[in-house]
């Protein structure tokens, strides 16, 4: 039987390595890979080689988690459960690029500028609308968490990243592969693809 | 201050009663410039109906004098918070959706982005929003209908000649969207000689009267132009040193007022790197800068061929938008394009995370994914051709182009020997 969650959790990250698709699947790094391996074997993902290369879907890998994946909702019977969530998510959403922008540049006196991280309180502000943001993006996440288990994932990795970037470690907020933006932007992929809405 | 007011010349409030927006439409007004008729309701009646319901007396009067078939309902904070709160357009002022429409503005006082953005901002939540009641005029009413946006000087470069973008026989809704190719502002002489001319009177005598650069949202209706709003300065590093220079020359402002109006930001802002406008630069689009830098590469259409392609050399992804999908091509390029989004989105986010050079919303590019290319009104040019991008104006130029830090050299030496002579200390 394929394995769907290696499979798809590919399919959402998009073109990576073994250590980010173990980080987002809660696998081991060597069982991400050796699962990765078996999914080549199917002709479902392949590896490029070079400086720039990773792991990532062929076609027919992104046509067999399409259809996994609208089968698994099928049988969950949560299609209008999802819908609404992701009508929820699509509210919060500006908000977060938003987020993200303010944490990248600045207004100082009439100029956009990147923001340096030299002021302390700008930089808490930002992270308190960040946290203001995951209040309500945790009750987004809950009910897609019981529509479709696999989505809870997404809420531990949204928390510790914010964690991360409370403790002091701000890059976790956008600027990392495992960020909070590029964790929720793969949640954004996921719905679109659990949905099978396109880009 | 929670009556409603008609939108007259002679109406003496300031911005804090009669907000950004309407002030700005009063003093259009003021300097013999169209405005569709309206009435501005306080932010005073927003604070009021936020803390306990209470609306204001004489909508339905007001909308009534109004005498208009439809209207438009827009938000006018004291302080411009653009795109943050609702509006509503092609209301019937006559029905239930006017006050359903005047209390949703009200209400996005309290949308979580608009509170972000006033935290970021320093904006105080007490305040509330004015809201605008105008005349709906329509940009998409026959041949002779259009909209637009237009600064009085452009706002890259900071070189006096109006600069902006219209639609023709489209609402100004579809000009801000970014989802729609705009034409460049200059058409408009061709196209509606009248409306035009219209338009350089209402700059120049804006730009006077603020003594700065100007900004203005308009729209044309059957042949008739009417502005829609109008916002001062906002120009950034070395077009704000420029136009601060050009002012003083023109003796619209004096050196020292140049001087106070150039903070030391704005300075350190205008030597990042830029390419070198020059007359025979190939200029093929230009969108909006949204990752400082200048960046020369190889075009690729695609993620995957934007990775493939690094390893011989620098490449620039040219995308219609960018998703977690494209982060391999993002990290691999040297610069990043996209043809729709704006500042905030994934692509402008990505590469301001990774350093990147980046162009968003160049609306002018099509990405053609069957054929590898990308299509310009009248070119092609295919994946693999040089080219060079800035991503603090926004230009996309074919092969390489020579980059400087200080093209605004002599305005910019010049303001320096200003506030040297005035002995006048920049402001931080």
């Amino acid at each position: 039987m394929t394995d769907l969650l290696v499979l798809h959790t590919l399919r959402c990250l998009g073109f990576t390595d073994p250590a980010r698709v173990a980080d987002a699947a809660a696998l081991t790094e060597a069982d991400a890979e050796s699962r990765l391996i078996d999914l080549a074997v199917e002709g479902l993902v392949t590896r490029t080689p070079g400086p720039f290369g990773g792991w990532g879907l062929t076609e027919a890998g992104k046509s067999e988690d399409a259809r996994l994946v609208a089968a698994e909702l099928a049988a969950a019977g949560t299609r209008d459960a999802v819908t609404g969530a992701f009508e929820r998510f699509l509210v919060l959403n500006p908000e977060l690029l938003d987020l993200c922008t303010a944490w990248h540049m600045r207004p100082v006196h009439g100029v956009t500028e990147v923001n340096d991280h030299t002021d302390a309180g700008y930089d808490a502000r930002v992270l308190a609308r960040f946290a203001d943001l995951d209040r309500r993006a945790a009750d987004v996440c809950a009910d897609l968490g019981t529509a479709l288990p696999r989505f809870a994932r997404y809420r531990e990795r949204l928390t510790a990243a914010l964690a991360r970037a409370t403790a002091g470690e701000l890059e976790h907020l956008a600027d990392t592969t495992t960020s909070y933006h590029n964790v929720w932007f793969q949640l954004h992929e996921d719905l679109l693809v659990t949905l099978g809405i396109p880009r | 201050m929670t009556g409603i007011r008609p939108l007259s010349p002679g109406d003496p409030a300031g911005p804090g009663v009669l907000g950004g927006k309407g002030h700005g439409l009063v003093t259009l007004m003021r300097l013999g410039l169209p405005v569709p008729p309206g009435f501005v309701i306080p932010p005073a009646a927003c604070r009021a109906y936020l803390r306990d319901g209470t609306f204001p007396d004489g909508l339905d009067a007001a909308a009534r004098d109004l005498r208009a078939a439809l209207v438009s309902v827009r938000s006018g904070a004291a302080v411009s918070m653009p795109g943050m709160m609702d509006t509503f357009l092609d209301v019937d002022p006559r029905s239930a959706d006017l006050r359903a429409a005047v209390e949703a503005v009200f209400s996005s006082w309290l949308l979580p982005r608009a509170v972000t953005y006033r935290e970021l901002h320093g904006i105080p939540h007490d305040l509330g929003t004015a809201v605008v009641v105008q005349a709906m005029v329509s940009g998409d009413r026959d041949e002779h209908s259009g909209s637009g946006v237009a600064f009085s000087r452009d706002p890259s470069t900071g070189a006096r000649h109006p600069y902006g973008d219209v639609l023709f026989e489209r609402p100004g809704t579809d000009v801000v969207s970014g989802r729609v190719a705009t034409r460049p502002l200059g058409e408009l002489e061709q196209r509606e000689p009248a409306v035009w001319a219209a338009l350089l009177d209402g700059l120049d005598r804006v730009e006077r009267h603020y003594r700065d650069v100007c900004h203005v949202e308009f729209t044309f209706e059957s042949g008739r132009l009417w502005f829609l709003q109008v916002r001062p300065g906002g120009l950034a590093g070395r077009a704000a040193v420029r136009v601060a220079v050009d002012l003083a020359d023109e003796r619209i402002i004096d050196r020292a007022t140049a001087v106070r109006r150039v903070s030391a930001r704005q300075i350190r802002a205008a030597r990042t790197p830029r390419i070198l406008i020059t007359d025979d630069l190939d200029v093929i689009a230009r969108g909006t800068g949204a990752s400082p830098g200048v960046a020369t590469g190889r075009i690729a259409v695609t993620a995957d061929r934007a990775a493939r392609m690094a390893a011989d050399g620098p490449v620039i992804l040219v995308r219609p938008h960018t998703s977690p999908l494209d982060m391999h091509g993002l990290a691999a390029a040297a610069g990043i394009v996209t043809t729709v989004g704006g500042p905030t989105s994934h692509a402008a986010v990505v590469a301001r995370a990774m350093g990147k050079a980046a162009i968003v919303g160049a609306a002018g590019l099509t990405v053609d994914l069957a054929s590898g290319q990308i299509l310009t009104s009248g070119r092609t040019l295919p994946e693999g051709v040089l080219i060079t991008i800035d991503g603090t104006g926004g230009e996309l130029v074919a092969g390489t182009a020579e980059t400087t830090t200080d093209e605004s050299g002599s305005h910019l030496d010049r303001l320096l020997a200003w506030a040297a002579s005035a002995d006048t200390a920049l402001s931080p």
